[in-house]
């Protein structure tokens, strides 16, 4: 039986290209392009390389506004099987409780699911939080943080990046990845899965697909709130100039203020 | 499993009381973002006159609990058990959970480690609940008991302050490295309620299979930080800069594409996808001044730039800007501290 995965990815402003407006402080969206998450672009490919050995089927699960199915397609011609776009006014505004909600409630109705697989953090709302949440909402295991991940006689074996070394988890599915930026080469689409793509098209689901109450979804589901947004204060530095010949009144100055040590071995 | 079901405003919100921190170990001993969120946690916690308690999961916790006083530390909760000797995602965060349900906690911190991110969603979702990611600023309104969760958002230009007014506790994970360490000290009181647990076979549904630990070195304990970028142009450049560490008592960092080309290991990175640094002396060789590394070594007491481009961006972020070759100014630097260290050791044997 093939297995069953799912991939988790949004569609978010191209980092490079975002402006934040000068006066109302937020995100001017309107000038950047829409572009795959980076992260769920290796997360994607981690599914894929587990598909090009085993055999798989790859839906594709994203919440976002409609163009979001641009972002479902191409990873459709990547090699992605089903792309599920959930769409509906009600969704807007989520912090991370709702957006896991509401994933949530669309894996669990597509039905069986093997591995699910999410990028490490958004370049948007950078919170790596949606991942985990919906694991525990689906009560599943998760491995996180992986640079690696293979499929092996039935278990899911990741290498997880810690801050002091790699961790090597074995899970039994269904279980939860997430996978690090940049840990992988995103294959590219082709030209034959991208025109199968089209062809196959993308599914919209609403809120009533989903068949959970609105106030549980969006901004009205979130226990999070922003109260206020305010430009970072960055510390006034001098940028005094130094030439490369005053570089020894610099090291004087610096060792007078004890910045540097002129630890002397005393006899 | 907490099912799929919606996060649910808190009823008697006053009941909820006391600061939660979760610790985490590793080799029996805390570590040091979990030591700073202990410092953060007292903080607020004096502020309203409530508790810091500390949660512990894991295995023999005795000397970790031990350890979790003396940084300040009022109450250590531990769940305690061989099957929790590992970091195990749900039985881990089923005890979190379960000691909030019975302790009522006002506010939940943890420190936004990978280990730390990966529970802190899940121990939310179970106590139906927000939890604010990555803070940097963390405070407490001293009337409402409200917690303000302020985190870096569009490239770190901007804090968003976040509350959570209506649902219990109030959680958020903490920038490692951004917080104080606490002083410890002996004799302090603390409170020990560890209890040996019987986990749930169900739970255990992963098993960690190997760890290939980092080399031991770790950047952010050092008072002086040398670091360089492409503007290097080779490997040799980090010898260079070596020797200049070496005569600071410093150790070298790195900007991420220095990095990525093969010119250093990745143990050196500074910036958003590697460590912040905080040093007293930051020296930047070679470095553009690019907005990912500038958040790694911005809260430096003292910051050199060396950079060829007079318009570089690193310039405004420097106290000293010394715009000319690095293969001018750094052997100049190591010639004069040379100079001074000599001079000193004359004037001592005279
Ligand atoms: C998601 C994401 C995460 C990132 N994370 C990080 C991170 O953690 N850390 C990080 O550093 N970057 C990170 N980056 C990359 C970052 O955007 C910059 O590309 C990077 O910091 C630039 O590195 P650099 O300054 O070494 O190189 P460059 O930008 O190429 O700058 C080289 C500098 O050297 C100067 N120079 C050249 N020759 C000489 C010479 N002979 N003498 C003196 N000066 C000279 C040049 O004038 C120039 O200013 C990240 C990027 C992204 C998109
Ligand atoms: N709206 C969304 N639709 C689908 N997946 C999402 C969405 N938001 C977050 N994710 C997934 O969760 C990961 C972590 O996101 P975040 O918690 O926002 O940093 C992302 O890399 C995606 O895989």
């Amino acid at each position: 039986m093939a297995l069953e995965i799912v991939v988790m990815i949004k569609q978010v402003p191209d980092s490079q290209e975002v402006e934040i407006d000068p006066v109302t402080k937020t995100l001017n969206r309107m000038k950047a392009r829409n572009v795959l998450n980076v992260a769920d672009e290796n997360a994607l490919e981690a599914a894929l390389i587990i598909k090009d050995r085993a055999e798989s089927h790859i839906t594709i699960v994203s919440m976002g506004p409609p163009m979001a199915d641009e972002a479902i397609l191409e990873c459709m011609g990547k090699g992605a099987d089903r792309g599920i776009l959930l769409t509906d006014r009600a969704f807007a505004g989520a912090d991370t409780y709702p957006t896991g909600l509401t994933l949530a409630a669309a894996i669990t109705k597509l039905g069986k699911f093997d591995i699910i697989f999410a990028g490490e953090e958004t370049s948007d709302s950078s919170t790596g939080h949606v991942g985990p949440g919906v694991a525990e909402f689906l009560g599943i295991e998760q491995i996180t943080y992986t640079r690696s991940v293979r499929f092996e006689d039935g278990n899911v074996i990741g290498e997880r990046e810690l801050e002091d070394g790699i961790e090597i988890v074995r899970a039994r599915p269904p279980v939860l990845i997430t996978v690090r930026l940049g840990s992988n080469i995103p294959r590219r689409q082709t030209l034959r899965k991208k025109i199968d793509a089209i062809k196959t098209g993308v599914e919209t689901w609403t809120l009533q697909n989903l068949g959970i109450p609105a106030e549980w979804v969006g901004f009205k589901g979130s226990p999070t709130v922003v109260r206020s947004m305010k430009t970072i204060k960055e510390k006034e530095r001098a940028a005094r100039k130094i030439t490369v010949s005053e570089i020894g009144e610099l090291v004087k100055e610096l060792a007078g203020n004890g910045v540097i040590k002129m630890e002397v071995e005393q006899q | 499993m907490t099912g799929l079901i919606n996060a649910v405003p808190t009823d008697k919100p006053e009941e909820y009381r006391n600061v939660f921190v979760f610790l985490e170990t590793r080799k029996g001993a805390i570590v040091k973002s979990s030591l700073e969120m202990i410092g953060i946690g007292k903080e607020i916690a004096e502020k309203v006159k409530e508790k810091l308690v500390c949660i512990l999961v894991g295995n023999d916790l005795a000397p970790m609990a031990k350890e979790a006083g003396k940084y300040g530390c009022d109450k250590v909760l531990g769940a305690e058990s061989p099957d929790l000797e590992d970091f195990k995602t749900m039985p881990y965060a089923h005890y979190a959970a379960q000691f909030i349900s019975e302790e009522k906690p006002n506010i939940f911190l943890i420190a936004a480690t990978h280990d730390g991110r990966d529970l802190a969603s899940r121990i939310a979702v179970k106590s139906r609940t927000g939890v604010t990611a990555d803070c940097t600023v963390i405070d407490i309104d001293p009337n409402e008991r409200i917690l303000l969760a302020n985190r870096p958002v569009y490239g770190e230009s901007t804090l968003a302050e976040i509350l959570c007014k209506n649902h219990r506790p109030q959680m958020a994970t903490a920038r490692p490295g951004v917080f104080k360490v606490p002083d410890a000290q002996d004799g302090r009181n603390c409170e020990k309620d560890i209890r040996r647990v019987r986990v749930d076979p169900d739970l255990i549904r992963k098993e960690i299979i190997g760890f290939r630990p980092k080399v031991e070195f770790d950047i952010t304990d050092a008072d002086i930080v040398v670091s360089g970028g492409l503007g290097l142009g080779k490997k040799e450049g980090f010898q260079v800069l070596e020797e200049l560490a070496k005569e600071l008592g410093g150790v070298v960092g790195a900007s991420r594409p220095a990095v990525d080309v093969g010119w250093i290991d990745r143990d050196h990175q500074v910036g958003q996808t590697g460590r912040v640094v905080r040093p007293k002396l930051y020296i930047a060789a070679g470095i553009s001044g690019k907005a990912q590394h500038i958040v790694g070594m911005k809260q430096s007491d003292i910051i050199i730039a060396i950079n060829s481009d007079p318009d570089a961006e690193i310039a405004k972020y420097s106290d000293y800007f010394i715009n000319d070759d690095v293969y001018a100014a750094i052997p100049e630097l190591i010639k004069e501290i040379r100079k001074l260290k000599g001079e000193k050791e004359v004037e001592i044997s005279t």
